[in-house]
């Protein structure tokens, strides 16, 4: 018994006839054929050593180095169709250039796949192949693959964006790497699931990811916790993030001359909240006007953070924001000058990326505005 | 300005001055309202401060 | 007074009906109840502390339930617990701050969608002449954790938040499907109390009947299995001084969050033995105290339920792994996370210093109580614990809405390295419609009813932070 054909299936099949695109693509698939575009440095490439660092950009057909190897061990019938070499000081001076002349020959060669490196320990190979991997996976949409060792300063800048094989520090394990390489490059190809990094090879993107265990929490605890006081092994079932310094800025030599500015990541904002502000993980920050007040007033102010008891500051949002005390230090003359807005937003459960832009945002506006030192208070 | 400073170091802060509590970071509901005002003026004048003294790295 | 008393202590074990009407004619006419503060009369207590062991022993008389219906009186036969609709009714509604309350039933498997909860209780009832239910809080002061305890396993006591406003999908039951099967609490039956607490009732006034409601409902079906036996009973004494030897048995302390002072408390939120924890230091439980009603969960809170204080799922094993001597356990201690850094600072010291020099610790399981803020001072709790040479774990869950690691911790102490992880965001089922929704307004109502999707932090029991997670976290 056939299935009843209706309207809808018509137009579907209309769609398919009209998208010349998709057959195109369709064909592409089924002929070949995965052609893969690599980038090595001059070193891996064959140019030669350090003295040969500062050679630009070039694209040769077919595979080099460690290409040979590689095209062999990706599924079916794949082939480096362009090698990319870039000489690691050019790269490291010219990488927004260097990005671009990579994302456009990956596009005409109509590539599917994208290999950078291996890049060991080699700090300005490593990230060069980082940055150009994001910007293909980015830009492109086609999977991308590199390794470094985990000492490599290419890992801590792309670990999240993009799959790093971890290929520790020695070079003699390029055909180990390689084939670990192909592997991910098979699955993400296939759209199969990436396993743990573990069994992966490559270096943990730092992604949480849940699953339902038969033990419960309690069990757990129980087993860590008798396994650590013993002196034995234990797997801590998140680990921590290390944040990277930030150079302190120099002291603001007179304060009397000085613009101040209050940010806060309270939640504050105006009666009605204008900027549709949302309580939790806020994704944007607002600016309010404080030129003519004195003294924040309790009513005419909401606050928009769910994580704290909010009415000790809808009472008195100097408790937040010390517009009172600031204004008397203005008209003391201990300060220059009182920034005529607040900033603020919500910090509640707000990731930190999107924390870290907030604040890239805040701090361009203040910057530009003359503020000469800001004063954030957090709840 | 902070009453969870442990954070705010961790995140690599360079100049914290601690805040009274985390539902007033700037004030304390437990007191008057004069006491409450002098306590602000001391915070912020702990911001002001540490605004005007150099850091050092530790 | 002193007789009122004497009639409010044996109240819940004898004589429900002439009590009530008794206690109305009392106070029928006293205005100071208009707000309903009788509930504290009930805590009075002028005789004296019940007697109380060395060693603390609870018997936990289970009663499995695998039914629950309306009846014409409130019994239990064999499995089946009949409640007297209209007879709970009335006792809930001597509450003078309440309207009107809306009782039903739900039961596993139905297609049922419950929300927005405020809070879970399992039906227990203290043995009569035994001890106190929920002393301080419902029943007069008596140290919690010894006599004995009728328990209606397999039940639960389910109370609506009538405050709730739609849009918001968080702590939510489901009784059916997937969600149910994952969460602790979808296989219970459920008397689900739906109250309209009187208009205009300050947030403190609602909550604090809300707290009232749950205990006594639980009480009042506890009571049901009064006198009767059961096969199914557990003793938990905790003695550290059983005949063999413990030598060379690593001593182990719970310190346990009870509050996130980040919230602040009211004059009136019970949380233990009827004390709201405002100005608390860390004190000394013995874990049956826990398990038998000198803890409820406070007004607000994410991730606890009173139900799993009276089954706390990590003292349990605790006192699982004391039996079979892996451990010993040496006690908890609880404790609440601050508002104020002086407070927060004193509070880590001295928890950890009790843990050290009181308990004799060689090693310190830690867990917090509500969000982000009491994370810090579980993870400065932690480290001091490690300064002072007992290793720790911790349980943490995070609301990193990335889902990237960076966003999920807020401590970051190299010696805090063992951390179990309790709940988190990419957890969660595709739901359709259900037949039956329970909620506190037509607008929660609604919104429950169109949700196509509950994330598992948004379903009690999901996250629970009290041992009772089955979730992990992995880095990927």
């Amino acid at each position: 018994m056939g299935l009843p054909i209706n309207k809808e299936h018509l137009k579907l099949g209309l769609r398919y006839i009209e998208n010349k695109d998709f057959i195109y693509n369709l064909k592409v698939v089924r002929r070949t054929d995965m052609r893969v575009v690599h980038y090595l440095n001059q070193f891996f490439g064959g140019i030669g050593g350090e003295e040969f660092a500062s050679t630009g950009v070039s694209s040769q057909e077919g595979a080099i180095g460690p290409g040979r190897l590689l095209q062999q061990l990706i599924d079916g019938e794949s082939e480096v169709v362009n090698t990319i070499i870039c000489g690691d000081n050019y790269a490291a001076e010219n990488l927004d250039e260097i990005t671009d002349f990579v994302v456009n020959s990956v596009r005409e060669a109509k590539a599917d796949l994208f290999v950078a490196g291996p890049c060991f320990e080699a700090g300005r190979y490593g990230v060069a192949a980082g940055a150009i991997c994001a910007a293909v996976s980015a830009q492109v949409g086609i999977p991308v693959v590199t390794a470094m060792a985990e000492e490599n300063p290419g890992v801590d800048l792309f670990r999240q964006e993009i799959y790093i094989i971890d290929s520790g520090a020695n070079v003699g394990a390029m055909s180990e790497v390689l084939e670990k390489m192909a592997k991910i490059l098979n699955k993400l190809k296939n759209h199969q699931e990436i396993g743990h990094p573990e069994e992966e090879g490559y270096i943990a993107q730092g992604i949480v990811r849940d699953e339902i265990l038969e033990e419960n929490a309690a069990t757990r605890i129980l087993d860590m916790i008798i396994a650590k006081t013993a002196g034995k092994s234990y797997k801590s079932e998140l680990t921590q993030t290390a944040f990277e310094p930030i150079p302190a800025p120099p002291a603001v030599s007179d304060l009397t001359n000085a613009t101040i500015a209050v940010v806060t990541d309270g939640g504050l904002v105006p009666k009605g909240n204008p900027d549709n502000m949302p309580p939790i993980a806020a994704e944007i920050w607002g600016s309010y006007d404080i030129a003519s007040l004195d003294d924040l007033q309790s009513g005419d102010y909401d606050v928009q953070h769910r994580g704290y008891d909010n009415r000790h500051v809808l009472d008195d949002p100097d408790r937040l924001v010390p517009v009172d005390v600031l204004r008397e230090l203005e008209e003391a003359g201990a300060i220059g000058k009182v920034y005529e807005e607040f900033l603020s937003t919500s910090g509640l459960a707000n990731p930190i990326a999107n924390s870290r832009r907030l604040g890239q945002e805040m701090a361009k506006k203040l910057k530009s505005a003359g503020v000469d030192a800001v004063i954030l208070t957090s709840t | 300005m902070t009453a969870v400073t442990p954070v705010a170091r961790m995140v690599g802060s360079n100049r914290v001055v601690q805040g009274k509590g985390i539902v007033y970071p700037l004030g304390d509901a437990e007191i008057s309202n004069d006491d409450e005002k002098a306590l602000r003026r001391d915070i912020v004048q702990q911001a002001l401060d540490a605004l005007s003294s150099e850091v050092s790295e530790t | 007074m002193k007789n009122l008393t004497s009639l409010i202590t044996g109240f819940t074990k004898f004589a429900l009906k002439p009590f009530n009407t008794r206690f109305k004619q009392l106070f029928e006419n006293d205005p100071s109840i208009d707000r309903g503060y009788q509930v504290d009369i009930t805590c009075v207590n002028e005789g004296g502390l019940a007697p109380m062991e060395a060693t603390m022993e609870l018997e936990i008389i289970n009663h499995d339930i695998d039914n629950m219906v309306f009846g014409d009186s409130t019994v239990l036969s064999g499995k089946e617990l009949a409640i007297d609709h209209d007879g709970l009714k009335e006792y809930l509604l001597e509450d003078r701050r309440l309207q009107d309350i809306d009782i039903q039933i739900a039961k596993p498997g139905e297609s049922c969608r419950i929300g927005v909860v405020f809070d879970i209780i399992e039906p227990r009832a203290k043995e009569a002449g035994s001890g106190s239910d929920f002393p301080g809080l419902l029943g007069p002061f008596a140290v919690a954790g010894q006599g004995s305890t009728h328990v209606l396993r397999g039940s639960a006591v389910t109370v609506i938040d009538p405050s709730a406003v739609p849009g918001i999908t968080s702590k939510v039951l489901e009784m059916q499907g997937e969600p149910a099967s994952a969460s602790p609490y979808g296989n219970l039956h459920h008397l689900v109390l739906s109250p309209k607490v009187l208009d205009d009732s300050p947030r403190h006034v609602v909550q604090n009947v809300l707290r009232m409601l749950s205990v006594k409902a639980a009480v009042y079906l506890g009571n049901a299995a009064q006198g009767k036996k059961s096969d199914q009973v557990e003793i938990y004494s905790q003695n550290e001084n059983d005949n063999e030897s413990r030598e060379g048995i690593p001593r182990i302390a719970y310190i346990a969050q009870i509050h996130g002072h980040q919230m602040t408390v009211e004059e009136d939120e019970p949380i233990l033995y009827g004390s709201n924890t405002e100005g608390m230091m860390p004190i000394l439980l013995n874990p049956n105290e826990i398990l038998d009603g000198a803890l409820v969960a406070s007004y607000w809170v994410m991730r606890v339920e009173t139900y799993f204080y009276q089954n706390h799922p990590l003292i349990k094993e605790l006192l699982s792994r004391h039996q079979s001597k892996e451990i010993t356990f040496t006690g908890v201690i609880a404790t609440v996370a601050a508002s104020k850094e002086t407070d927060r600072n004193r509070n880590c010291m001295l928890a950890a210093s009790m843990a050290k020099s009181t308990l004799k610790a060689d090693g310190v399981v830690l867990t917090k109580y509500g969000g982000g803020a009491p994370h810090v001072d579980m993870g400065e709790t932690a480290r001091l614990c490690e300064a002072m040479g007992m290793p720790t774990v911790v349980q943490v869950s995070d609301s990193s809405g990335d889902r990237k690691a960076e966003s999920a911790m807020l401590f970051n102490y190299p010696e805090v390295d063992a951390v179990v992880y309790g709940g988190g965001g990419d957890t969660g089922w595709d739901v359709g419609t259900p037949e039956r929704v329970i909620a506190g307004t037509p607008g929660v109502a609604k919104t429950l009813k169109d949700m196509k999707y509950i994330e598992g932090a948004a379903l009690c029991g999901i996250t629970n932070q009290q041992g009772a997670s089955k979730i992990r976290a992995t880095v990927y």
